[in-house]
């Protein structure tokens, strides 16, 4: 049984329809790493995924269960997080309050879960009054994925989490997904640099103009010459 | 023409804390709602009238209007006036349920137009309802008292109308800090799409935005009548244009900007008297406006963006 299924999906912004009928599949445990040209669509599918964009066709199903158009306050509570690619943390306030607000839906106590995300990123918890606004890219990339995690989801949904950052840290980030994963988390990816991320999937597809054109496992797509020229900045 | 100062100091810290309490609202319905409210000084005069309604009702419940200490009201004056501030945020979260709702994705000129709407129809139910005339909450007058060693004359009355804000913006800055109501209204001005995506409901924010802004605005207008020791139709649109001042100038979008903004207005408003003619103040306020959006447009508590 798949963890997500998307089926047929068709979705946009006002009437320019942007993803024109896009299939993908993410099955427990997995990382997928969806890679393509800016403006394929990535970051448009992840917000149809989110329920921020209502899908005009199609259908979302999250463990078998119909998710399609619901809004994101509840897609959040079935076990799903999502990082945005931009403007995805809380600018004026700590870091400690961001990863809180990542909690929002649960009640009691959360230091259990706020210990679990700082093991991952020991970064945050000598910043915890840190205004995550006075942050460098970096710092904040973890902050968002700390908040993400810290509701402990089913499957962790990730756009570009290395895009703007050096590469060292880059390298960091792309260790932390894999340790994140090694704890039975599903993972979905967008990257368009994705050398990296397809290192680490299980699977990877490519998104081009708003349909899916390619799909395979990691390291066969790395190993495609076509899409190694076409999308991974050649050889 | 200076000896006047610190008089008018005081004066100003009075004025200060209305103004900021009327800000509050301005500024967090700016920074969730994304719309700037020209019906917030309406809405201040609308709690008004409604305590002066409610004064005769606590009447009949038999709460005694006796003053308390040196103030010039009563408990009869206290009860009628939280009330007033309850009745107001009902109307007001009515008004959003009705019209606000249908608008959430309208453009901000669209909404702006329609607070101006909201504006002239509550004032003018005002004036419908109690006419033009002023009205007074109380018939007793009350003598300022000398301090001692400092030059001022200060009533109790306005030594109060100091303490009420005082305390609000204190219980207003526990909410926003630690409650996780507060949190997640700071979170919704912060991030709007990040917000609902950690699940928080906007609706519900939205709510308890309309819930403090209005409260407060109720008890700005009520306290600006127990200041001026009258009421009328006008008292919140004529303190309309020193709000968005000080909210501009505090940084808007940010509820501790409209608190300093407020202040500082409220002061220099008050000062400028021992300099210009009383006729200027308002013009003291549209300076203040102007040169803040010509030299910091984010205020000075405000982030760039
Ligand atoms: N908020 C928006 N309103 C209208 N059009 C948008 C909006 N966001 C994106 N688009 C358009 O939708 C198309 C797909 O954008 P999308 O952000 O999904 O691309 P992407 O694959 O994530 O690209 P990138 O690699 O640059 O992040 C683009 O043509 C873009 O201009
Ligand atoms: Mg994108």
């Amino acid at each position: 049984m798949s963890l997500l299924t998307v089926d047929q999906i068709v979705s946009g912004y006002g009437d320019m329809e942007v993803l024109h009928g896009v299939d993908l599949r993410v099955d427990p445990g997995e990382i997928l790493t969806i890679i393509g040209p800016n403006g394929a669509g990535k970051s448009t599918l992840m917000k149809t995924i989110f329920g921020i964009l209502t899908p005009t066709a199609g259908a979302i199903a999250f463990q078998d269960q119909d998710i399609t158009g619901l809004s994101p306050d509840r897609v959040v509570r079935l076990g799903l997080a999502y990082v945005p690619q931009v403007e995805n943390v809380f600018p004026s306030m700590t870091v400690r309050e961001n990863l809180e607000m990542g909690a929002f839906v649960l009640r009691g106590d959360l230091r259990e879960r706020i210990s679990r995300v700082t093991e991952l990123f020991p970064v945050l918890s000598k910043r915890w009054k840190t205004h995550v606004g006075n942050m460098s890219g970096g710092e904040r990339q973890m902050v968002a994925m700390g908040r993400a995690l810290m509701l402990d989801p089913q499957l962790l949904m990730l756009d570009e989490p290395s895009a703007a950052l050096a590469p060292n840290l880059a390298a960091t980030v792309f260790e932390r997904i894999e340790a994140i994963n090694e704890s039975g988390l599903s993972i979905l990816i967008v990257e368009q640099n994705a050398k990296d991320s397809l290192r680490l999937s299980d699977r990877g597809c490519v998104l081009a103009a708003g349909l899916k054109c390619f799909e395979d496992t990691g390291p066969n797509i790395l190993a495609n010459e076509d899409i190694g020229r076409l999308y991974l900045g050649g050889e | 023409m200076l000896s006047r100062i610190p008089q008018l100091l005081f004066y100003g810290l009075v004025s200060g804390s209305i103004l900021a309490l009327g800000g509050i609202g301005v500024s967090l319905t700016y920074s969730i709602l994304r719309f700037s409210n020209f019906a917030h000084g309406d809405m201040m005069a609308l709690g008004a009238y409604l305590t002066l309604a409610l004064i005769p009702v606590a009447g009949t419940l038999g709460i005694p209007s006796a003053a308390i200490g040196p103030l010039s009201f009563g408990p009869r004056f206290i009860v009628a006036a939280v009330v007033g501030m309850a009745c107001t945020f009902v109307i007001v979260v009515a008004l959003d349920r009705l019209i606000f709702r249908r608008l959430r994705k309208a453009g901000r000129i669209t909404l702006m137009i329609t607070t101006i709407g909201i504006a002239l129809s509550m004032r003018n139910a005002l004036q419908f309802f109690w006419g033009p005339q002023p009205q007074y909450y109380t018939a007793r007058i009350q003598l300022a008292i000398q301090v001692p060693r400092l030059a001022i004359r200060v009533k109790p009355d306005q030594l109060f109308v100091i303490s009420v804000a005082v305390l609000l913006v204190a219980l207003l800055h526990l909410f926003l800090r630690y409650t996780k109501t507060g949190k997640a209204m700071r979170a919704t001005s912060d991030n709007p799409s990040l917000a609902q995506v950690t699940g928080i409901n906007t609706e519900r924010i939205i709510l308890w935005t309309w819930v403090i802004g209005a409260s407060l605005a109720a008890l700005a207008g009520v306290l600006a009548g127990v200041e001026n020791k009258f009421i009328t139709p006008e008292l919140g649109w004529q303190m309309l244009l020193s709000i968005f001042a000080a909210v501009i100038l505090g940084g808007i979008g940010n509820p501790y900007g409209a608190i300093l903004g407020g202040v500082i207005v409220g002061v220099s408003e008050e000062v400028s008297t021992a300099f210009i003619s009383t006729g200027y103040k308002p013009a003291v306020a549209f300076g203040i406006l102007v040169l803040m959006l010509l030299i910091r447009p984010t205020g000075l508590l405000g982030r760039r963006s």
